[in-house]
């Protein structure tokens, strides 16, 4: 049990995808612009992520090595059509919103690298354990750099339509290129610093 | 770890899953196709009716994408949706016409401009300015015309313009009116 | 299709919607890749060159096969199956043939497979509805964009190396804020196209 555990929390902290691995960054930053959003990515990629490792983790006595990255990358593949297809079929404004992002969850080198470098060599047991934890991980960065977005970028907060608060006097004027992807990239920038400055992470 | 990369046995193993892959999507697909279908039809039908609220039933050609707008069967109107390039990438917009070649209205579908500025095409003080303008009037006012830009979103603005005319203009050539 | 309309979606592609910049594709070997004007340069070449070589596969693909029997949907499936293929023939072809080619883009070849900008350029193609003529003209200059953001980015990282910086922004932090600049400094190309 312990193993499971430190395998979980391996993916929200030491080894977050986002912050520390620097993996993953197209769609996080693409789609950061709303907290609903992040939170579509966020479920897409731990659907992903969890099937994927399931899947990698229990057929790996068979896959043959020399094809190992065809099959990760068939099934990954064949995992974010179904996501696509699902989103399209019943949460139409969502997968407007996250539009091409959600296919190209393909390349996310988040989850081809966990078929890689765990999956493909632990029980199915503990890649659940550490699917879950990366997408965690993942979530809680996506979101962190969302909320920054939407609050400077339009001066409120709306999670799923309810407006939860905005910052009077700013909200008519916020700094939008906070919503811009300049936007994106100084936040991300910022955040990474104030990060090694916690000491959450080692400087290079 | 891995079994053996023994003769054929690598490719059929890959085969073997992209069959399944396959045959995995065509059951999804299988389930959710007359549902995306469904989902795009209503949004387009609440597109049409965003310019048309008295609609009750249009009709579609699918070869040149024009709209015709029924109310208790008779034509009320007709749209098409028309793309220009503005600042940041296309700009999809909604045209609707009255029989008497007149604009109904315009509604920018969607849009990439910068927030604050061009992106302002979508808002309701900057598109009601169309309802009832003729292809005359489709100019900056600077330019000669009725349109009233938006501060410091020329471009955007001229974008939409160009868009809207192009679809009048399509829609006079597909035997409109 | 007249020449005016390919130059707009060249240089539309390349500047106004830049690849990295603004639709945040190929971010990965973005920030791995460009701490040195070299190696930014070969993988800027190796890129546009497998762009091309997708799209021109991956749009009859699409057109021919996938469309008239309905199978639009295995689109995921069958691009990324082909990019990462192309990216094995061209690897082991280039390294048949020249090894000193080889050796200056070898390495980076493989990390081309998980690129979004080049999975990303297929998808752009199919969804903004372009010719196969357009579609290579729009895979060059999603190429060349990506190749000119890479060459700035790395000429300024490694003047950057040698600055005063404050500890917790060296490396990853100051390249990202950095990005976000260039972005902003793209942004006057905007009323470039249209």
């Amino acid at each position: 049990m312990g193993a499971w555990v430190k395998n979980f929390t391996n993916g929200i902290i030491r080894a977050n995808p986002t912050f520390i691995l620097l993996l993953g960054l197209c769609p996080t930053l693409a789609v950061s612009t709303s907290i609903d959003n992040a939170f579509g990515m966020t479920a897409s990629v731990l659907f992903v992520l969890l099937a994927a490792n399931v899947i990698v983790s229990a057929l790996r006595r068979w896959i043959p090595d020399r094809v190992r990255i065809p099959t990760f990358i068939v099934v990954i593949a064949t995992l974010v059509t179904i996501v696509d297809l699902a989103l399209k079929a019943f949460i139409p404004p969502l997968s407007k919103s996250l539009g091409m992002y959600v296919p190209l969850i393909v390349v996310n080198c988040i989850i081809l690298g966990r078929a890689e470098a765990f999956a493909s060599k632990n029980t199915v047991w503990h890649s659940i354990a550490d699917a879950i934890g990366m997408a965690v991980g993942f979530g809680a960065a996506i979101v962190l750099i969302s909320f920054f977005r939407q609050v400077l970028g339009s001066g409120s907060l709306e999670v799923f339509n309810v407006r939860l608060f905005s910052i009077p006097g700013f909200v008519d004027n916020p700094a939008a290129i906070f919503l811009l992807p300049m936007g994106a990239f100084f936040v991300i920038g910022v955040l990474l610093a104030l990060f090694r400055w916690m000491g959450v992470s080692e400087c290079e | 770890m891995a079994k053996g990369n023994g003769g054929a046995y690598p490719i059929l193993f890959l085969t073997l899953v992209v069959l399944v892959s396959i045959v995995a999507l065509t059951l999804i697909d299988g389930i959710t196709r007359e549902r995306i279908a469904e989902a795009q039809r209503q949004e387009i039908q609440e597109m049409l009716a965003t310019l048309f609220p008295e609609m009750d039933g249009y009709g579609v050609d699918e070869g040149s994408g024009v709209y015709t707008i029924l109310v208790s069967g008779s034509l009320v109107g007709q749209a098409v949706m028309a793309q220009a390039t503005g600042y940041g990438g296309a700009i999809d917009i909604l045209i609707g016409l009255e029989p008497d070649q007149r604009l109904r209205g315009i509604r920018v579908i969607s849009q990439s401009e910068t927030p604050g500025l061009g992106a302002k095409i979508v808002e309701a003080d900057f598109l009601e300015q169309f309802a009832g303008m003729t292809l005359g009037d489709l100019a900056l006012r600077k330019n000669g015309g009725s349109v009233d830009a938006i501060t410091g979103a020329t471009i955007s603005t001229s974008a939409v313009i160009d868009g809207v005319r192009r679809g009048i203009l399509e829609l006079g050539t597909e035997g409109g009116g | 299709m007249s020449v005016s309309e390919l130059i707009a979606i060249f240089f539309g592609m390349a500047l106004v919607n830049n690849m990295v910049l603004s639709k945040f594709l190929g971010l990965c070997p973005f920030f791995g890749v460009s701490k040195k004007l070299s190696s930014a340069f070969s993988m800027g070449i190796a890129v546009v060159l497998v762009m091309l070589v997708a799209s021109a596969v991956t749009w009859p693909l699409f057109h021919y096969l996938l469309v008239p029997y309905g199978f639009e949907f295995m689109r995921t499936v069958i691009f990324i199956l082909v990019i990462a293929s192309l990216v094995q023939i061209i690897e082991m072809t280039i390294k048949r043939t020249n090894m000193t080619l080889y050796n200056a883009l070898g390495i980076y070849l493989p990390l081309i497979t998980t690129n979004c900008a080049v999975l990303g350029i297929t998808f752009i193609n199919i969804d903004q509805q372009y010719g196969f003529v357009q579609a290579l003209v729009a895979a060059l200059g999603a190429g060349a964009g990506f190749t000119l953001v890479l060459l700035i980015m790395s000429g300024i990282r490694e003047r950057l190396d040698l600055a005063d910086i404050p500890r917790v922004f060296r490396g990853a932090p100051i390249a990202f804020i950095v990005a976000g600049l260039l972005g902003l400094a793209f942004l006057a190309f905007g009323g470039m196209v249209g």
